[in-house]
């Protein structure tokens, strides 16, 4: 095992013992009701064709300049040649804070609930729990994830998160050994901000700071669930096409 | 009808935001070659994780082809003012298409205007 594996490790579990001391100030101090509503990532509202508008910025957890070592840079740039014939039911975890997808976060006493429109949900327990050990945790699509309230900022501290790209083919190559760590702030009515700081001793070389701001999504008062029953998306030829509609 | 226009997406396929819709990659679509069609509404079906409309477009010579053109997903689209009585069977409506690239009458709706001009429901 590697001094820089263990120097994370021993970042993770300082976090934690941060985290169980944080939380005096709980959920029942928020005004709850604040964080109520339909979200989304900022200049990432779809047109009607599903994407962003023309001119509409990048995604942040895709950047070719995030600080990639020789190894993140090397699955970075196989991420970014494929995916064109691969379907996702959804953005998965770090993917689905940075997404054209609206989304609630629902605030109780001693956890949050995040889900989106795909029906990604992230669980994140604010009770004072740590991170279960190594032995009864295993990699996931969203992670395992435990928060706290450091006055009005939520902290959720994210491990165990399943290769990114293994769930959507357009997610940032981050190993299994990833750990995010998230402040999310309410900054007014209507924006949250949030920066998250992820450490990877795989496929980064310093830690990766993002921040991402968030906004009601216009146009809905409403988390709108949908199943695919009718995905009409089929591979022909290495590339996707539009079958017939059933009739 | 269909008009062929040059490009109108400034950016080439790696800088557009592929990751956009979270079911597939939008690289079946060339944006290059965008299509401008005029027809007729024969189904719109307001479903996940696509939204499509059905239109058939009447050639010169008389011969009618029926178009696939896929959008957002429902919820997408509600956001933008979309429901599911916005487009009718029997519609008139003119597009704005990204084509397949496989050459099959499908595509990537990026605009809808009704017979009276009105663009239906998109981001300013």
């Amino acid at each position: 095992m590697s001094l820089r594996y263990e120097l994370a490790r021993f970042a993770l579990l300082s976090s934690v013992v941060v985290l169980n001391a944080g939380v005096a100030s709980s959920a029942s101090a928020q005004d709850t009701s604040a964080w109520q509503g339909v979200w989304i990532a900022d200049g990432l509202t779809p047109d009607i064709s599903g994407f962003p508008p023309p001119g509409s910025r990048w995604y942040k957890l895709l950047d070719p300049q995030a600080p990639w070592n020789e190894e993140g840079r090397k699955r970075f740039d196989a991420m970014m040649r494929s995916g064109s014939d691969r379907k996702a039911n959804g953005w998965g975890f770090p993917m689905m804070m940075d997404a054209g997808a609206p989304f609630e976060i629902l605030v109780t006493p001693h956890k949050t609930l995040i889900i989106n429109v795909y029906r990604d949900v992230r669980h994140v327990y604010t009770d004072a729990r740590a991170h279960p050990p190594d032995e009864e945790r295993w990699p996931t699509t969203w992670g395992d994830s435990v928060g706290r309230w450091d006055g009005d900022t939520l902290v959720v501290d994210t491990v165990s998160v399943r290769n990114p790209p293994l769930y959507f083919f357009s997610a940032p190559p981050l190993s299994e050994q990833a750990h995010y760590v998230e402040r999310l702030r309410k900054n007014g009515p209507d924006r949250i901000d949030s920066v998250m700081t992820i450490e990877d001793p795989v496929t980064l070389a310093k830690p990766w700071v993002l921040k991402l701001t968030y906004v009601r999504a216009e146009g809905t008062d409403r988390l709108l669930n949908d199943d695919y029953a009718n995905d009409r998306s089929e591979v022909d030829g290495g590339v996707f096409t539009i079958t017939p509609p059933k009739r | 009808m269909i008009k062929r226009k040059p490009l109108v997406r400034a950016c080439g396929l790696l800088l557009v935001p592929f990751a956009a819709l979270a079911h597939h990659s939008p690289s079946m679509f060339d944006g290059s070659k965008q299509l401008t069609l005029s027809g007729t509404v024969r189904e719109f079906q307001w479903s996940n994780p696509h939204s499509y409309i059905q239109l058939v477009v009447k050639a010169a010579d008389g011969t009618e082809t029926e178009w696939s053109l896929e959008m957002g997903a429902n919820a997408y689209l509600y956001n933008l003012g979309w429901r599911p009585s916005t487009v009718k069977p029997g519609d008139k409506l003119t597009v704005k298409v990204d084509p397949l690239r496989n050459g099959s009458p499908g595509g990537l709706l990026v605009e809808a205007v009704t017979a009276d001009g009105k663009a239906l429901g998109r981001r300013p």
